[in-house]
């Protein structure tokens, strides 16, 4: 799911229940049914599977507890260290899920429960994100994918005299090189409005095209130094945000939102589950204004998350029952009509339902063919157990740019040296 | 009931009472109960508040992984990586500025405000319930609003500023501006609140002092200055040791003005990272409980050293005056 959904101020009020230690306990309800709690971020959409949950399986109380993205990490952390408190059913994003994966003796083997039996249910990246000692340990089942593609404001484009039309503005950026020339362009016409969201944004989307970033895949040893995608990602994204041409705004807090509700930028790269974020910034009064078209470079891919059930569960083969059904490809699909999160499953993304489904929204964009096309096509990258060092240096480098206090090069030089620092 | 504590007039000195064996309830009594009275603090203090210090302690000198728990005895490593560690430097001279750059205005407007609401005011309650009002807020709320203020792009401040033809600041992004930031949401909460504090301690200055000076001829400052601060010494005292035990554990508002969310980074350039917020980077954010505990026993040092410090040297400053 998102990667950073910011209610800063939930965040906060986590941070304090963390800080005290106050969490339920899982158990049994009063009225004598097995009471499951479901931790998630952002949105899932998962309310009304779980009334049809309670109704098909009487015996069975399902909880929902939502936290903010980050906080909700770092909770589930700490409920882990301390042995209790965690939901039964805990979801963990990709980014995260390496972090989580050097502790996998706090949660439940899936496989123990008849998890490898799904195998064939999700791509098979996805599936080996999942698991562990060659899939003999299950530690997650997956939900999302977030397949990439580039919002874009039509209006902007016009008034900029560049098309508008999805299928020529695709044209216009095979690769991020031209992107980065569409924004010359671009600021030539309307020096007012930047012409991208954030630096941010962009090194992330191109560096998630590749598939490795920081660290190696085959022995997970740290590469960022040497890998010339990082280079080319930073340098690409910095120099853009050098030349002024991002708004410097992060992602998904609330300055993003007034910033989208007052059209301060052009184009935001939108994985899956960004459209409804993007949507609840700009307001219905930018409906018309919106539209989705294809991400430079192919696809790549933003995000994702896992069911996972922590070992300290009281009902933990319940609990499982309970991720399984949520990560079944007919739940996965009205998920995907709900929210528009891109399911992992090839039976669903295949669905010509799935595929059929335009957003009204971005201009009854094709969203449902746009979003599988790039999950075809996608390339997983390799995150890495220590990626949560790494990453953030890269962004604050990104940022110092952005605010005229640094520039790309040294900004690379630094963040590089930073890592390096973080993970010897 | 309550054992005798001085003898009955009418028994002779040459008879001491045997109390013991008259008594022996209640002498236990005298002796235990007292403590008894106090026994609940100390217990939920030995409870929350030194068992955590002295777990700590020992989880500081491990290689302690937030969710793993223990992986081995490093002895006192984290404290030597600590002290080589130019974040941790970096934050505690943030702490230090943003400490001073909030404590010092804060403390002397409430001075200032105190002094005026100790006269005759019209509508004085409200006036001095007005005082509390910051303070009751939640300090989330706060650091939400002042972050809108202080926005880049559609902040009030800003706004202000190009008003009267200067240019805009990115208060996030320079190391001046995001102190003064955040010492302003500092400043805000805590300056009623102190006030408040000062003119309790006003109200208990005897009047015939300033009847006398005035007799004297003496004017309102010299009043102020002569009078009202030296009386409310042991007052002063008090909210400077504790505006400098809060003010060095700040967390709350600079971590909610970091646009990068609840990251405890502070900025693009740790500009404003506090050591409370570096200790949250470092156990919640990268799970090393281990150095995030000895950042914790440093920062409980650093703390201890500053109050010392300012009690000390507010001491002298106010004796002198």
């Amino acid at each position: 799911m998102n990667n950073n959904a910011t209610r800063r101020a939930v965040a906060l009020a986590a941070a304090a229940v963390l800080a005290t230690g106050v969490a339920a306990c899982g158990g049994s309800a009063d009225d004598g049914k097995i009471r499951i709690t479901v931790g998630t971020f952002s949105d899932f959409g998962y309310e009304d599977l779980f009334a049809e949950y309670e109704k098909t399986h009487p015996n069975i109380k399902l909880e929902a507890r939502k936290l903010e993205f980050d906080a909700h990490h770092s909770q589930l952390a700490t409920q882990l260290a301390g042995g209790r408190g965690a939901a039964d059913v805990v979801a963990i994003e990709e980014g995260w899920l390496a972090q989580f994966r050097t502790s996998k003796d706090k949660f439940v083997n899936l496989a123990d429960l008849g998890a490898k039996d799904l195998k064939d249910q999700w791509v098979s990246w996805k599936w080996n994100q999942g698991i562990l000692e060659d899939g003999n340990f299950v530690l997650g089942l997956g939900t999302d994918m977030g397949s990439l593609a580039l919002c874009y404001r039509k209006d902007l484009f016009a008034a900029a005299g560049l098309p508008t039309e999805r299928g020529e503005v695709a044209k216009l950026w095979p690769t991020w090189e031209e992107y980065a020339k569409v924004a010359d362009r671009f600021k030539e016409k309307t020096p007012n409005v930047k012409f991208a969201g954030s630096a941010e944004n962009i090194y992330t989307a191109k560096l998630y095209q590749s598939e490795e970033g920081y660290f190696a895949k085959s022995d997970d040893s740290f590469i960022a130094d040497t890998n010339p995608k990082v280079k080319e990602a930073f340098l690409l994204a910095g120099g853009m945000g050098a030349k002024g041409q991002t708004a410097g705004i992060k992602p998904f807090t609330p300055e993003w939102t007034i910033a989208l509700k007052q059209g301060t930028f052009a184009t935001e790269t939108c994985a899956a589950w960004a459209l409804a974020q993007i949507k609840a910034g700009a307001g219905e009064g930018a409906a018309d204004k919106w539209d989705v078209t294809s991400v430079p470079g192919g696809s790549g891919n933003w995000g994702g998350s896992f069911l996972t059930v922590p070992k300290q569960g009281k009902n933990t083969k319940e609990a499982y029952e309970v991720a399984k059904y949520l990560t079944a490809p007919a739940q996965q699909k009205k998920i995907f009509a709900k929210t528009g999160n891109l399911p992992s499953e090839p039976a669903v993304y295949k669905d010509p339902e799935v595929l059929n489904k335009v957003d009204a929204y971005y201009n009854d964009a094709p969203v449902g063919q746009i979003f599988a096309a790039a999950a075809d096509s996608l390339k997983p990258n390799y995150r890495g157990t220590r990626d949560s060092k790494v990453r953030p240096r890269f962004n604050e480098a990104l940022a110092r740019i952005e605010q005229g206090k640094s520039n790309p090069d040294t900004a690379y030089g630094e963040a590089v040296t930073q890592s390096r620092n973080e993970v010897k | 009931m309550a054992a005798p504590v001085t003898d009955s007039p009418l028994r002779t000195p040459q008879q001491p009472p045997s109390r013991k064996r008259r008594w022996p309830l209640a002498r236990l009594d005298t002796k235990v109960t007292p403590y008894l009275f106090v026994a609940p603090f100390f217990l939920i203090f030995g409870a929350f508040g030194l068992f955590p210090l002295l777990y700590t302690a020992w989880v500081s000198l491990h290689d302690w992984q937030l969710v793993d728990g223990q992986q081995g005895f490093v002895g006192l490593a984290n404290y030597y990586a600590l002290f080589g560690d130019p974040n941790f430097y970096n934050a505690l001279g943030n702490t230090v500025s943003m400490f001073l750059l909030s404590t010092i205005p804060q403390l002397l407007a409430a001075l200032g405000l105190a002094a005026l609401l100790d006269r005759g005011l019209r509508g004085r309650t409200f006036w001095r319930a007005g005082l509390l009002l910051p303070n009751v807020v939640s300090v989330v709320a706060v650091a939400l609003v002042f972050t809108q203020i202080f926005g880049r792009d559609f902040g009030i401040v800003n706004y202000l500023l190009e008003l009267v033809g200067l240019d805009r600041v990115n208060w996030q992004a320079d190391t001046w501006s995001s102190h003064l930031a955040v010492s302003a949401m500092v400043m805000w909460r805590w300056t009623g609140y102190n006030a408040l504090l000062y003119l309790a301690a006003m109200q208990s200055v005897p009047k015939d002092l300033y009847e006398a000076a005035t007799v004297d001829g003496a004017s309102r400052w010299r009043m102020f200055w002569s009078i009202t601060v030296p009386s409310i010494r042991p007052t002063i005292l008090f909210t400077i040791v504790v505006s400098t035990i809060g003010g060095m554990q700040l967390f709350v508002e600079p971590t909610l003005f970091d646009p990068k969310g609840a990251s405890g980074v502070g900025g693009s350039d740790r500009q404003f990272q506090t050591l409370t917020m570096y200790l949250y980077e470092k156990g919640f954010r990268l799970f090393d409980a281990g150095y995030a505990s000895a950042i914790a026993w440093v920062l409980f040092l650093v703390v201890l050293i500053f109050a010392l410090i300012n009690f000390t040297l507010a001491r002298r400053i106010a004796s002198k005056g």
